[in-house]
């Protein structure tokens, strides 16, 4: 038997309406906090700013810290929406369709909050403006060489990550249009007018569907190689220091392409369990789509699990003390070692063991708590790579020490984190975080079967 | 006889097959207990070549022996490539069923047959075991040597008991025996069919194999449980051993070469290979063997679709190996670049690419050519071929990159010239690849090379439905 109530198309239209028509009691106060949240944190920042990094728990040798570390991390989550949508999209995976959407803003906004983090890391926010154009008053002169340096990895991946942003937006907007043209037809005055605008002219015609179909797939085809670009291009960063140990692998780009899955799809999956709850929206995010999700990311984590093994034996394997040093210091050295352990449990022998089990994946409370689990757990691990290789005596170092954030870096990390559910709430009041057109094929498309005398979920095959 | 989709379903056309599955028992067995004329030439054919590679493998262990492995290049390369068709091809009925695909039906006995091929790959890797040099350096005295390594780079580090040789015969071993489980209690119920109608050697043996099924629910379940217990350890243990493989026979023989994703690409050369094998076996099956009731378009059409995937996958892992090294301009990675890609096996590098990504790119990225049943045939070819100068690149570069005690140093400071293959290496290398084909289609007589019970399960989940205007295929979807 097919899960859920078969459902109207003004059913849809009305429940999935419901974040954007009527204000929940709750949403001004969840939206004031969080910007208090991000006020709080930009005030710090500013702090930082004016008093220089001496506020922060950055030093010599270990100069990238939280904030480098919070920067990998929220491109990661980015991944989520072109695993989700494209890939998935792509290969007719029914249980996509209510996760889609959500996975493709939180990307948006991911990406958006990732790149405050290198802008505040440099300190001098305004000198970023080097790194992307040659004006006349600017006394630096490209001609001579000097900055930027196009061929490190560091211009890289701005160049990258904007890529993915401007295609991330394309993605999400195309995919809205017939979303807008409904909301055209139910909003008045100003919201009439700027949903007219959006909708672009979209009667629902079966040439607009056809190209609205064509742009998706080329869309989804053509983001893959960038989504992929952007974490190798992450990956980079480090994989092409020589310098330091721990960093030069040639592991290190799927193997951050697949942790970011990992950790994106967990992120998204939480999400859609939050969406479920706050506007009652059961019949759209049932549990065979939370269940879909949590069989996807036991192969993804395991696929991760598989490339840190390798990354882990790769250092051990060229006997070389500096390597050999750093890796002691990850496992051997307090509280790395601690960290090292959490780490590892929380971002595959938890959830794993969690999600092996089907009642655990319909249980949404427990599938909460194994999506946190692991971007705890990919949090740190994106520390653990930044900050022991940094912090160790290696050659031609003069100065070591240890890394502990200060208050400054906890408030910042937190503030995005404000931030990105202050967007998502936002968000939610002008456009549908469930696609509604994508539900309603849905929909027609699911029929059932008799086998034997057993009835089973069945889907309409266009080809 | 099966039946073949009728016409006037526009899109679908030729991609669901809907057999008659009363008829289709008798069918498949008439067809493996008969050898068609052009088959007994294949076995005739191979069989001569299988012979030409043991005199190869004799006449190569008369003049140089075992002791050094720089001899045995080639026949390092062929094993490796039995290897990753062996052990890849069975994935594939592993993974779909896991992720119950519907498309995956057909496929999953020509795969699963390949386990058999792998007894004949055990046996080739026994004298392998043998010419692998020991992880510790023999001139070291008291564990200390002057320019130098005690002890290897290996993945066993300081060797846990009998590695690598030992682990390595337990872990190729213990692949070949899992597939063969798997291959036997997927076949069983097929076996139970057919014990009363076979005679001779095969009823004895579809008896015994088959042991008391019946067909009960809970035999079902029981071998839905197998199969499902015994892919996830197949998987693990091939991750493993190719991991294993890549890293004792390929990374370890060139000093100073660490790249933690050479075994991730050994994997998917392996993937490659293993399932263009099989996309190209369908092909002959269902354009030559009369299957063509049995296998429709759309096993081609979402294989194809995962080959792409998997064509540039191997691309972007290369890809990520390849800059690294450069980028990081170490002398010994810049070593290791000019040997295995630029310099030393270049044209074997520009043929590997050419055929594991340029050409089979070229070829999938076509839906038309997808959705037929030569094309993704063709870039299975296409595959095996690029999976054949990956393994000569590779195993034969390493067994000749430091010869003798240099293989205890610490860099690659010196890029050696390639080694040619002379006539003895040339027997080998057909004579292997012949001898896996001749096993495989010794198989097939012993075996239906159609999986009935899932072909006739996939039968129960399809038929045909009214969407408005319009007349689409259903598809169930079991839990």
């Amino acid at each position: 038997m097919q899960e859920g109530t078969p459902l109207q198309a003004r059913q849809i239209n009305r429940e999935l309406l419901v974040s954007i028509l009527n204000s929940p009691k709750w949403f001004f106060g969840a939206v004031s906090i969080c910007a208090i949240g991000v006020l709080i944190a930009m005030a710090t920042a500013g702090f930082m700013i004016n008093q220089g990094f001496g506020v922060t728990g950055l030093n010599r040798p270990v100069m990238w810290g939280f904030f480098i570390t919070n920067f990998v991390f929220w491109i990661g989550i980015s991944h989520a929406g072109v695993m989700l949508s494209a890939i998935l999209r792509l290969s007719k995976a029914e249980w996509r369709r209510p996760a889609t959407r959500a996975a493709e803003i939180l990307t948006v906004f991911s990406l958006m909050t990732a790149m405050t983090m290198p802008l505040i890391h440099t300190g001098r926010p305004w000198r970023t403006v080097y790194w992307i154009y040659t004006l006349p008053f600017v006394p630096y002169d490209y001609a001579r060489g000097i900055w930027p340096n196009i061929r490190t990895p560091l211009v890289w991946d701005p160049s990258a990550v904007y890529t993915y942003l401007t295609s991330s937006i394309l993605f999400v907007v195309i995919a809205l249009v017939p979303d807008f043209a409904v909301l055209r037809d139910r909003t008045t005055g100003i919201s009439h007018r700027i949903y007219g605008m959006l909708a672009m002219g979209w009667q629902g015609n079966p040439r607009q569907w056809k190209l609205q179909i064509i742009a998706g797939v080329l869309l989804s085809a053509l983001i893959l190689p960038v989504f992929v670009s952007v974490h190798s291009i992450v990956s980079w960063d480090f994989g092409m220091a020589v310098s330091v140990k721990s960093w030069h692998s040639t592991i290190f780009a799927p193997y951050f392409v697949v942790g970011a899955v990992h950790s994106g799809v967990s992120a998204v999956a939480f999400v859609l369990i939050i969406l479920r709850y706050i506007y009652s929206w059961q019949n759209y995010i049932r549990h065979e789509h939370i269940d879909a999700l949590a069989r996807l990311l036991i192969v993804v984590a395991t696929g991760w699990f598989y490339f840190f093994v390798m990354e882990v034996i790769f250092g051990f394997y060229g006997r070389e003390a500096d390597e050999i040093a750093v890796r002691d210091y990850q496992f051997m050295i307090s509280p790395w070692n601690i960290w090292m352990m959490i780490f590892v449990g929380v971002t595959y022998f938890a959830p794993v063991a969690i999600w092996l089990s089907k009642s655990a994946r319909r249980n949404l409370w427990i599938m909460s708590l194994a999506c946190i689990l692991v971007n705890i757990g990919m949090w740190l691990e994106r520390f653990l790579i930044i900050v022991p290789g940094l912090a160790r005596k290696q050659l031609l170092t003069f100065d070591w020490y240890t890394y502990t954030p200060s208050a400054v870096e906890w408030i910042i990390i937190i503030g995005t984190f404000f931030l990105v559910t202050m967007l998502m709430l936002m968000i939610a009041r002008v456009v549908p975080l469930i696609p509604l057109y994508d539900i309603k094929e849905g929909e027609i498309l699911r029929t059932e079967i008799k086998v034997g005398r057993v009835t089973v979920p069945a889907t309409f095959r266009e080809d | 006889m099966a039946a073949t989709e009728p016409k006037g379903h526009g899109q679908h056309a030729g991609l669901w097959v809907f057999p008659d599955v009363t008829a289709m028992s008798r069918d498949v067995s008439e067809k493996t207990r008969s050898t068609p004329r052009p088959m007994l030439m294949a076995l005739v054919a191979t069989g001569i070549l299988f012979i030409l590679g043991i005199v190869g493998f004799v006449a190569r262990a008369v003049g140089d022996g075992f002791d050094d492995i720089s001899a045995w290049g080639y026949y390092l390369a062929v094993f490796s490539m039995v290897f990753m068709v062996t052990s890849g091809a069975p994935l594939a009925a592993v993974a779909f069923r896991f992720t119950k695909s519907h498309w995956r039906r057909p496929l999953s006995r020509v795969s699963e047959l390949f386990a058999i091929v792998g007894i004949l790959n055990f046996l080739m890797f026994i004298p392998l075991m043998f010419m692998l040099p020991s992880i510790g350096n023999p001139e070291a005295v008291g564990g200390v040597i002057e320019g130098g390594l005690a002890v290897r780079k290996t993945i066993w580090f300081e060797g846990p008991i009998g590695a690598p040789h030992a682990w390595n015969v337990v872990g190729v071993g213990g692949l070949v025996v899992t597939s063969l489980f798997i291959l036997w209690l997927s076949a069983m119920p097929d076996m139970a069919e057919s014990r009363h109608t076979a005679t001779g050697f095969k009823r004895t043996l579809y008896n015994k194999l088959s042991g008391n099924w019946y067909g009960t629910k809970k035999q079902w379940n029981a071998q839905k449980a197998g199969l499902a217990l015994l892919g996830a350890f197949y998987f693990m243990t091939l991750i493993f051993m190719h991991f294993t493989i890549s890293s004792d026979y390929a990374q370890s023989l060139i000093p100073g070469w660490k790249d933690s994703i050479f075994p991730v690409i050994y994997t998917i050369t392996s993937l490659h290979m293993g399932f263009g094998a099989v996309l190209v076996t369908l092909f002959i099956l269902r354009r030559f063997g009369g299957y063509d009731g049995y296998i429709g378009k759309s096993t081609f059409w979402s294989g194809s679709k995962v080959m792409l995937g998997i064509t540039l996958l191997w691309i972007y892992h290369l890809f990520a190996f390849f800059i690294t090294f450069w980028y990081g301009r170490l002398e010994v990675e810049q070593n290791i670049i000019k040997y295995l890609i630029t310099d030393t096996y270049a044209i074997i590098f520009v043929l590997n690419l050419a055929f594991s990504f340029a050409l089979p790119f070229a070829v999938l990225i076509w839906n038309p050519v997808r959705r037929s049943d030569w094309g993704p045939a063709l870039a299975g070819g296409l595959l095996i071929i690029g999976g054949i100068m990956f393994n000569i690149r590779i195993f034969v570069g390493s067994a000749n990159a430091a010869p003798g005690s240099h293989i205890y140093d610490y860099l690659f400071e010196h890029v050696p010239s390639p080694v040619f293959p002379d006539v003895w290496d040339v027997f080998m290398v057909i004579g292997g690849l012949a001898a896996a084909a001749f096993v495989y289609m010794l198989a097939t007589r012993l075996l239906p090379v159609l999986s009935l019970w899932e072909v006739k399960e996939g039968a129960l989940y399809q038929k045909w439905g009214r969407l408005h205007r319009g007349e689409y295929l259903i598809l169930g979807k079991p839990e």
